[in-house]
């Protein structure tokens, strides 16, 4: 077999696995997946390495990503080349492209050390902005809230349409169809996301580029290849040129790095996914790939200005970031309900990389991408929007899937005690407040031990003068969780009756309510 | 009923009665048959035996499916809890009921609930979902086109979204937990209709006993099994602490679902006219609600 047919069969292989596991980040009902869904961004060295400036922790799959690295310092790239999913598809999307000459100077390639010299030096000055590049976590989060929502609704659109359509003969293929889909391809409950779009067109701009080059991304662009790319370079895994090179070019045409400059015998390490297309294609089958050791790395050549320029607009972002008031202590906007087992705010900025796993896994579909709520700082990270979805008291999924721990894992019997906000009930809206109507469909769904609402026996005076018992409820701000259940399935729609804010929350010292 | 199946139910009836009384089980088990009562209040450890108990004393299974039958099985299990805070239908209970069904010839037991929390977590925690498929229930999650807009002409409700699948069946079997509820007082077989109502089904709670009695007149089931295994007496009716769960071992089945929730309503120290939809449904001709005048027949196991 050759090389490239098995190097696809393995990209193929790593890109279903990635898909599969993404499949899998949804509950069955029970308190955990069963899978180890975020097992890729458990390699992502990035995260690794970005959460230790910005956070100054471990992550939890340090280890795996550490594994990644001595992989890279002996094989190269293979991780771009062979398995990273997202370069996957910038390899099938490149074959769109029928461009033969690269569009940009070879300097180009510099330009995604720079990104990573960038992101690293803003997370040393605390701010977790990786998460917007890293490739891992942008297709995780483009996946989960544009791609999957766009594809489950888009084919349910058509399924209903054939279903209703004047012919009668769609309807039975149409629900074999979907039945086929909801088994196997569709989230339990159709996913809808704010931010859907923004998030989607970054990543149709990302992927569109490979119209311009192939992987442009990959060679210009990525921060985890650049990562990737300075531990390549004293790889033993080596492509070398042998006698019968004849200079035809073919192989710096092809190749899917920077990685053959203007002499095709030589290779630059940090650039060369091993591919082992160039291998293929050499007519005269000049080309090879060898364990070889012993040879100096080649030295990297950013340029001292750019190199601090880097440096100093990442520690520059920093603050840029933190200009709205948000970022002010003592300030805790009320819609800033954060999933349970979330780290406080600051805590939490540093560590979450918005890769959008808790907002794909979560049950109700009610944790949301930010837009500025927490900041431009917070952009996309995690909240509660009640009147999408609440929080299910007893689920603990967020935090088992979080790859930095901004969620931590609860145990099911911390997970009780853990408060997320509190429910202030609208007198003006709430129908036996405001109407003498009776309701108290917050105190049914309240799902706290000891109910979290309680009713007082009114007896109110109607239009007619007639004196009627009403039974009005009123929040326990000790026992409410916050869990939106209340807001969520509130009769008076539009703007609830009842409302959850952040007030309260656990994670929060001063953000507290009661003495 | 169509020609057919009018047809169909006359040739099994003729059947019946031209049987053998000799090879009639029925026959066989007891000495001499008496009416069948309006209540059987049965008693014991086994879940499984006081439901098969209360059913034989209905005068069996198949006193109220036929052969053939397309029957629901509707429990409560509307909550993220397990069986033991008494949120949710007894799992054992609703497989007892579905076991008995498929035993008299039903043709298929489904076995669904709108619920609350999620449904994935309340089919799985609350052990129904498992106990139900092993014993020959089609097991489903509510299917949101299901929904179908039907004309109740009640008192309140003149048109609701209702489930399919019980607007359809042959037989209803109408399996509640008796609990708590704050606005209702108290949830039975009547509160257990919610869980096939779709649309705004909260804004019911705004007249929440007439709204009931109204989708009851429509669902018309069979038979009620009230499971009072475990009772839930205060938080409900949700629940999720063991000292407000009181463990009755009882179960309580007839087809008279306002007789049903008078006799519930005892268990939790009340008399049936003390909940709305129980005085509503006896006053509009939904049932009976006075306990004295009806057949109780109650068996200690």
């Amino acid at each position: 077999m050759r090389m490239t047919s098995l190097r696809w069969f393995v990209q193929g292989a790593f890109l279903l696995l990635f898909l599969f596991l993404f499949l899998q980040t949804e509950s069955k009902g029970e308190d955990t997946l069963g899978y180890p869904v975020r097992f890729f961004l458990d390699f992502d060295p990035l995260v690794f390495l970005s959460t230790l400036l910005s956070a100054r922790v471990l992550v939890p799959g340090f280890l795996l990503s550490l594994l990644l690295v001595v992989l890279t310092i002996f094989l190269g790239r293979v991780f771009c080349g062979w398995v990273c999913p997202l370069g996957t598809i910038h390899n099938l999307t490149g074959i769109l492209n029928r461009r033969k000459r690269p569009v940009l100077l070879p300097g180009a390639r510099r330009w995604k050390y720079l990104v990573l010299l960038f992101l690293l030096s803003s997370s040393l000055f605390t701010a977790q902005v990786t998460g917007f590049l890293d490739p891992l976590c942008l297709l995780i989060r483009s996946l989960t809230l544009f791609l999957y929502p766009l594809f489950q609704n888009g084919l349910e659109a058509v399924f209903r349409a054939a279903a209703e359509a004047p012919v009668s003969f769609l309807a039975a293929p149409a629900e074999a169809f979907y039945t086929l889909f909801q088994r196997f391809l569709f989230a339990f409950r159709e996913p809808h996301f704010y931010q859907a779009v923004f998030t989607g067109l970054f990543f149709g701009l990302i992927v569109g580029l490979n119209l311009l080059e192939r992987r442009f991304w990959c060679k210009y662009l990525c921060p985890l290849g650049a990562l990737l790319g300075l531990l390549s370079r004293k790889a033993v895994l080596k492509r070398s040129v042998g006698e019968g090179c004849t200079d035809c070019g073919r192989c710096q045409k092809a190749c899917q790095g920077a990685a053959i400059g203007g002499d095709p015998r030589e290779t630059i390490p940090s650039e060369c996914l091993v591919c082992f297309d160039c291998d293929d294609l050499c007519p005269v089958g000049a080309v090879r790939f060898g364990f070889r050791g012993g040879e100096k790395g080649q030295a990297l050549h950013l340029g001292r200005r750019a190199v601090l320029l880097s440096l100093f607009s990442g520690a520059l972002t920093v603050p840029f970031l933190r200009v709205s008031p948000q970022s002010r202590s003592g300030l805790f906007p009320g819609k800033l309900i954060r999933p349970p087992g979330a780290l406080d705010e600051k805590d939490f900025l540093a560590h979450c990389v918005r890769c959008g796993e808790c907002m794909k896994v979560c049950l109700t579909n009610g944790l949301q991408p930010t837009f500025l709520e927490a900041g431009l700082e917070g952009l996309w990270t995690p909240v509660l929007v009640p009147s999408v979805g609440y929080c299910e008291y007893r689920c603990t999924l967020c935090g088992q899937v979080c790859p930095t721990g901004a969620i931590r894992p609860l145990k099911r019997e911390d997970r009780k005690h853990v408060k997320i906000g509190t429910a202030f009930i609208d007198p003006g809206r709430c129908l036996p407040y405001a109407f003498g109507i009776p309701c108290l469909v917050c105190e049914e769904v309240c799902p706290t031990e000891v109910k979290s609402i309680w009713f007082e026996t009114v007896r109110v005076i109607g239009r007619e003068g007639r004196e009627e018992p009403v039974k009005r409820p009123h929040v326990d701000p000790a026992l409410c969780v916050g869990c939106g259940i209340c807001e969520h399935y509130c009769p008076v729609r539009g703007e609830p009756a009842i409302r959850v804010v952040s007030t309260g929350e656990s994670r929060s010292k001063e953000n507290r309510l009661l003495l | 009923m169509d020609r057919r199946s009018f047809i169909r139910k006359m040739i099994i009836a003729a059947a019946a009665v031209s049987c053998p009384a000799a090879f009639s089980p029925l026959a066989a088990s007891r000495a001499e048959p008496s009416p069948a009562p309006d209540l059987a209040v049965v008693r014991g450890p086994s879940p499984e035996r006081i439901v098969a108990s209360a059913v034989d004393a209905l005068g069996g299974m198949r006193r109220f499916v036929s052969p053939g039958d397309i029957v629901v099985v509707k429990p409560n299990m509307g909550w993220d809890r397990a069986p033991e805070f008494g949120a949710n239908t007894h799992p054992a209970v609703v497989a007892a009921l579905v076991g008995l069904a498929v035993e008299a010839g039903a043709k298929r037991v489904k076995v669904f609930d709108h619920t609350v929390n999620d449904p994935r977590r309340c089919y799985r925690q609350s052990g129904v979902a498992a106990a139900a498929e092993a014993a020959g229930a089609e097991v489903s999650f509510v299917d949101k086109r299901k929904f179908k807009s039907v004309r109740l002409d009640g008192e309140v409700l003149k048109e609701w979204p209702l489930y399919e699948d019980i607007l359809e069946a042959d037989k209803i079997i109408n399996v509640p937990v008796a609990k708590t509820h704050g606005l209702s007082t108290l949830t039975l077989a009547l509160k257990n209709w919610m869980g096939v109502m779709g649309g705004g089904r909260w804004r019911i709670h705004q007249r929440i006993h007439e709204s009931l009695v109204d989708v009851a007149r429509k669902v018309k089931p069979t038979l009620t099994v009230l499971d009072a295994v475990r009772i839930l007496t205060a938080n409900g009716p949700q629940g999720g602490r063991l000292e407000d769960v009181k463990v009755l071992d009882t179960v309580i089945a007839g087809t008279d679902q306002v007789a049903v929730d008078s006799y519930g309503a005892t268990l939790f120290g009340l008399r049936g006219r003390d909940l709305g939809y129980v005085r509503i449904g006896h006053e509009t001709g939904l049932g009976n609600m006075n306990l004295e005048s009806l057949d109780i027949r109650k068996i200690t196991l």
